[in-house]
């Protein structure tokens, strides 16, 4: 059983193309490595702009916000920008509790993510 | 399998609350050890830990990287307790992640038990890893460091947090209070 499925897009947009990794199910300890595998080789490839849309992902712990929080410095030393979009309550408790949110901007929707 | 007694009273009084009181009961004793030698850390549980009330009866729960199995019971049992449903989420977080330190730091199972009277709900994490570092989930970490927040985020999320650690292993108990109990003070 795959608690944690995490699917890549390359979304072409009227303005720039962006990254979108969408995360469902529930991301902890023991399968933040995969996460991490995922989000790397996308970084890897310095897009501008890398979403990830937590709508479906109905629990993360402190291992897989570390993995968010060490691919959000990834980006930053590209000159990219990672953005979170549509985080659940538990989801949103985490990144208000540990300050991540002042970290890694948080938007309601991956459009609002991806404007300006 | 897990106990849902309503007439399951701990052992309590109000000279209790103090034995409880959260703290790093052995800070000062444990900083002053030499360095390869911590001691291993006692906080809120007191003199020893007290057993759960008819612990004898209990099934606590295995897990070794079932997490998810572990929130899940956590959340059923809370719900049914009647803990309301933001506090549910807060333990249910706070459990995960004192499980996820016996993954990350234990080599070995841990158990998850369950209680709760009428004035709050206790959920206990044991496992045989050692915690040394009298701080330990104290200090907040660095907003952009990436190790450390789960024992803080314990502490962030529970009424009370009581921590057992020595050679034989740890205990993290989370407490949290149950509705209407918080009106009583």
């Amino acid at each position: 059983m795959d608690l944690l499925t995490a699917s890549v897009t390359l979304v072409e947009s009227v303005g720039d193309p962006y990254t979108l990794v969408t995360l469902a199910g529930e991301a902890d300890v023991t399968n933040c490595d995969a996460l991490r595998e995922v989000l790397d080789a996308e970084v890897a490839k310095e897009p501008r702009t890398l979403v990830i849309d937590l709508g479906e992902l109905r629990f993360m712990d402190s291992s897989a916000l570390h993995v968010l929080l060490r691919a959000n410095r990834a980006m930053d030393r590209h000159g990219g920008v990672l953005a979170l979009a549509r985080p659940g309550e538990t989801v949103y408790r985490m990144l208000r509790l540990t300050a991540a949110d002042q970290l890694i901007p948080v938007y309601e929707s991956v459009a609002d993510a991806t404007a300006g | 399998m897990y106990r849902l007694h309503h007439d399951d009273v701990r052992a309590r009084g109000p000279h209790d609350e103090d034995a409880f009181a959260d703290g790093p009961v052995l800070g000062a004793a444990a900083s002053r050890r030499a360095p390869g030698n911590p001691r291993p850390v006692s906080r809120g549980l007191g003199r020893a830990a007290m057993p759960p009330p008819s612990l004898a009866d209990a099934m606590p729960f295995t897990y070794t990287s079932n997490l998810s199995e572990v929130r899940a019971k956590v959340r059923s049992y809370a719900k049914r307790a009647g803990l309301s449903e933001a506090r549910l989420n807060d333990l249910v977080i706070a459990v995960s992640e004192a499980a996820a330190n016996t993954v990350r730091h234990a080599r070995s199972p841990g158990t998850l038990d369950m209680w709760h009277d009428e004035h709050e709900i206790v959920c206990e994490i044991r496992d045989q890893g050692v915690i040394t570092d009298p701080l330990a989930g104290k200090r907040r970490p660095a907003s952009d460091a990436l190790a450390g927040h789960g024992l803080w985020l314990v502490h962030q999320l529970c009424d009370l947090v009581e921590l057992l650690s020595g050679d034989s292993g740890t205990t993290i108990r989370m407490h949290m209070t149950l509705r209407g109990a918080d009106a009583e003070g």
